[in-house]
């Protein structure tokens, strides 16, 4: 079929699919009863069925298949979802995934290295599990199949498939004087007709419209709808049409490959069937035969590698020189507004005005598709935390919170193990044993939060539980141990310091080594990776009452706006992102709060810095008026007093290399229109 | 001008394959609709000569939508469109109404067979 132009498609869609099911399997182990959410996994894995099944990928159509199964006889009651079978949906969520994988790579989804049989087996197992829970169902199902076969047995020995008794001889008589002719019709099927049962109540549906009434059918009717017949059914039909109208009538039926149509005659059909048997038997030898080699073809088939061109990958770096080269793009336009502002063209600003439009419109785009979601790394958490709490017989609740918080790609990549690894730790470390929590008067499910937001220049992303918190007295004894501090030193650290011990190299404080966390390397490793994206972490902690680790990412956002400043002769950028407003204060404004300078605005106490005093610049202060920045982080605000206001502008950020990394006042530097210099004020730390 | 055809479907990718199958066949396809609800609307809007239905969908299913185009029109031509193991659904659309069905994973030609057929044209 044609595949490769539907491949992307079926990928996406089939990706979607398997995150929707992960998203419902994950509801659905909080409440087994939910019956929505029952209905839509079992439409999720109904659709990819059918997808899988067109696109020719037969395992894992298979194995929807099975899980669909499963979810039908638990929607309709007749099976109870189980915490077992939950965990082999994952399971199967899984191979389902490694299967689109593997296809994306243009590989079949036959993965080598996973028994997706065994787990195919297993639904099967839950299937007939249930069957002998309701032995009944299954013993009427056997005997009807042993009637069915007597019968078939009879009508071998006396070469009839349709047994005439007393009852059929005599309602054909009667029918016979009503007008009604009688005939016994064969109906065949096309070979590879789906859903039998279906096409055959079609073909009954037929006949019934023309007037007509089945007697008899072999085999009997239950067995037709239970699909248990191979391509024919043979059938006593009463209608008033001719043999002719009929056979015609029936023919027009969808995927009905043969129809024959004789008057019903008893003696005569008695030798005609028996042959009939007989090829029929020769037949089905053949086509058994015929099958093997043709999956075979398929198997083959799977195996060409295909190409997708629904996304374009892009080296990063080529990405970072596009991000270079619409910096300077933008220092250059700036240069020459700069210098055409001593001219007054009315042409030129016409055209500039159209440039710099343009330029912003680049810039955009170019931003953009640097930046993606948080989403992407968070996403793959809810089933892990799930996994681990599992496996340490833990119950965690897991909340995300801002996941559609933006940020560089580079950093989306790199944090996803840093932030594993804290979720591990607060898992494994943090969360108490139920019982443990019961006796501490907690909630018996443990509360892990992850959550992502812009902050300034920064994206912060904190990872809190509500487990038993890092004991102070553990970590000094172990650091003491390791020989990472003397003791006397130790014990004079405020909390956030002795914290800060976690991250050094080596350091575990687990007794014991778990298989999912304290392999003492966890945190250092998280650290260096943070610095090494030019973040810092740091670390909360109450006994008892949980942990707060906070991670602070710089926005890489290579070009931003910012308002430019000036104290003296030196010019400084503010992100605007990070301000509230601006104002003008006097002297008077100023008001002194426990040692901190304040101005109230709108009833509302403000703290305010001077930024000459920040940055040690000297400063006469003889301004009657003032201009003061109002930042806005989070909930907190605060005041920066400047000289003047400059204006708006797009500032490139070049990062100010590693021999400063230790200036906590900037966040970067930026070259101006007029070829200058501004230093780009990191808001967040200015003022801790 | 082809036969009009509505194609119901709630995965985008099944569309898009029938879509491909009919319109080379010459069909013309005058809408999609991506569940029950949305079906019965468009066929009341667009008045298609055969309308392909899934069966699962959410919002409103195939079987319920037929029951409800049938109300409408009891002349609709509707070809359910079934993946295996949907047998009794099947029947149930039928007994609604539903003129013929084909089955997931498609062949072409049965398909264009079946729409023929519901338009008189086979």
């Amino acid at each position: 079929m044609m595949r490769d132009e539907y491949l992307s498609v079926f990928i996406d869609e089939t990706k979607e699919a398997i995150q929707n099911m992960n998203d419902i399997l994950l509801k659905l182990e909080q409440d087994m009863e939910d019956m929505e959410a029952i209905n839509e996994l079992f439409r999720i894995l109904h659709t990819l069925k059918g997808m899988a099944g067109t696109m020719e990928f037969n395992t894992m159509m298979t194995l929807c298949h099975r899980m669909e199964n499963l979810l039908d006889e638990i929607r309709n009651g007749r099976m109870k979802l189980t915490e077992d079978i939950i965990d082999r949906l994952f399971k199967g969520a899984d191979i389902l995934e490694q299967m689109l994988n593997s296809i994306e790579e243009g590989e079949s989804d036959e993965l080598e290295e996973v028994d997706v049989d065994s787990l195919i087996k297993e639904f099967e197992g839950f299937l007939e599990g249930k069957s002998v829970g309701s032995p009944k169902a299954e013993e009427k199902k056997e005997e009807t199949k042993e009637e069915a076969e007597e019968e078939k047995e009879e009508g071998e020995e006396t070469s009839i498939p349709i047994e005439i008794t007393d009852e059929l001889v005599h309602v054909i008589k009667e029918a016979k004087e009503k007008g009604y002719e009688s005939y016994y019709v064969r109906v065949t099927l096309d070979e590879g007709t789906q859903l039998k049962a279906a096409r055959m109540y079609l073909v009954f549906h037929k006949i019934e419209d023309l007037g007509g009434e089945i007697l008899r059918t072999v085999p009997p009717v239950e067995d037709i709808e239970d699909e248990k017949f191979d391509l024919d059914v043979d059938l006593v039909v009463i209608a008033k049409q001719s043999a002719e109208e009929l056979s015609g009538a029936i023919g027009s039926v969808t995927d009905v490959a043969r129809v024959v149509v004789r008057p019903f005659d008893p003696e005569k059909e008695l030798e005609k069937r028996k042959k009939k048997e007989e090829e029929k038997k020769k037949e089905e030898e053949k086509k058994e035969e015929a099958k093997k080699p043709e999956a075979h073809i398929h198997h083959k088939d799977d195996k060409k590698k295909r190409k997708i061109t629904q996304t374009v990958r892009v080296d990063i770096e080529k990405l970072d020189t596009l991000m270079n080269l619409m910096g300077e793009l933008v220092i250059a336009r700036s240069r020459i507004v700069e210098t055409l502002k001593k001219y007054s063209i009315k042409e030129v600003d016409e055209s500039l005005a159209q440039l710099s439009r343009i330029t912003l419109d680049l810039q955009n785009i170019v931003m953009k598709i640097r930046m993606v979601p948080i989403a992407y790394v968070f996403n793959r958490f809810p089933r892990m935390v799930r996994d681990l709490a599992k496996q340490m017989n833990k119950e965690v609740d897991f909340i995300i919170k801002g996941e559609d918080t933006e940020l560089d790609r580079t950093f989306v990549e790199e944090i996803g193990d840093p932030l594993l690894h804290l979720l591990r730790n607060a898992i494994d470390h943090g969360i108490e044993s139920k019982e443990e929590r019961i006796a501490k008067g907690k909630p018996p499910k443990g509360t892990i939060i992850l959550s992502a937001r812009h902050e300034g220049n920064n994206v912060v992303i904190e990872i809190v539980d509500d487990g038993r918190g890092i004991d102070r007295d553990k970590v000094i004894k172990k650091a003491v141990e390791r020989g990472l501090i003397d003791e006397a030193r130790a014990m004079m650290l405020p909390d956030d310091k002795v914290f800060e011990l976690i991250f050094l190299p080596g350091f575990s404080t687990k007794d014991e080594v778990t298989e999912i966390s304290g392999r003492g390397v966890g945190m250092d490793v998280v650290k260096n990776v943070v610095e090494s994206l030019n973040g810092s972490v740091s670390i909360e902690s109450q006994k008892d009452k949980g942990t707060k680790v906070t991670i602070r990412l710089p926005l890489t956002l290579a070009i931003i706006q910012a308002l430019l400043v000036k104290v003296k002769d030196f010019v400084y950028a503010i992100p605007i992102a990070t301000i509230d407003s601006t104002l003008k204060i006097t002297k008077e404004d100023i008001q002194v709060v426990q040692d901190q300078e304040v101005v109230v605005i709108r009833q509302e106490v403000v703290p305010i810095i001077k930024l000459w005093e920040a940055l040690g610049i000297p400063h006469d202060e003889e301004f009657q008026s003032m201009n003061v920045v109002i930042i806005k982080m989070g909930n907190r605000k605060y005041g920066i007093v400047v000289d003047t206001l400059i204006g708006q502008d797009d500032i490139v950020i070049k990062s100010l290399g590693k021999l400063f990394s230790d200036v906590k006042e900037f966040s970067g530097g930026a070259v101006l229109g007029d070829g200058s210099i501004a230093l780009i004020l990191d808001v967040a730390n200015l003022m801790m | 001008m082809g036969k009009k055809i509505l194609i119901v479907d709630d995965a985008a990718f099944m569309r898009m394959l029938l879509k491909d199958i009919v319109s080379k066949a010459g069909f013309e396809v005058v809408g999609e609709a991506s569940n029950g609800k949305e079906a019965v609307e468009k066929y009341k809007e667009l008045k298609p000569d055969v309308v392909t239905m899934d069966i699962t969908m959410p919002e409103m299913n195939g079987i319920e939508a037929v029951k409800e185009i049938k109300k409408i029109d009891p002349n609709a031509n509707i070809i359910m469109v079934s993946a295996m193991g949907q047998q009794a659904m099947v029947i149930e659309a039928i007994q609604a109404g539903a003129k013929d069905f084909i089955v997931k994973p498609f062949q072409p030609a049965r398909v264009i067979e079946a729409l023929k057929k519901a338009v008189g044209e086979a």
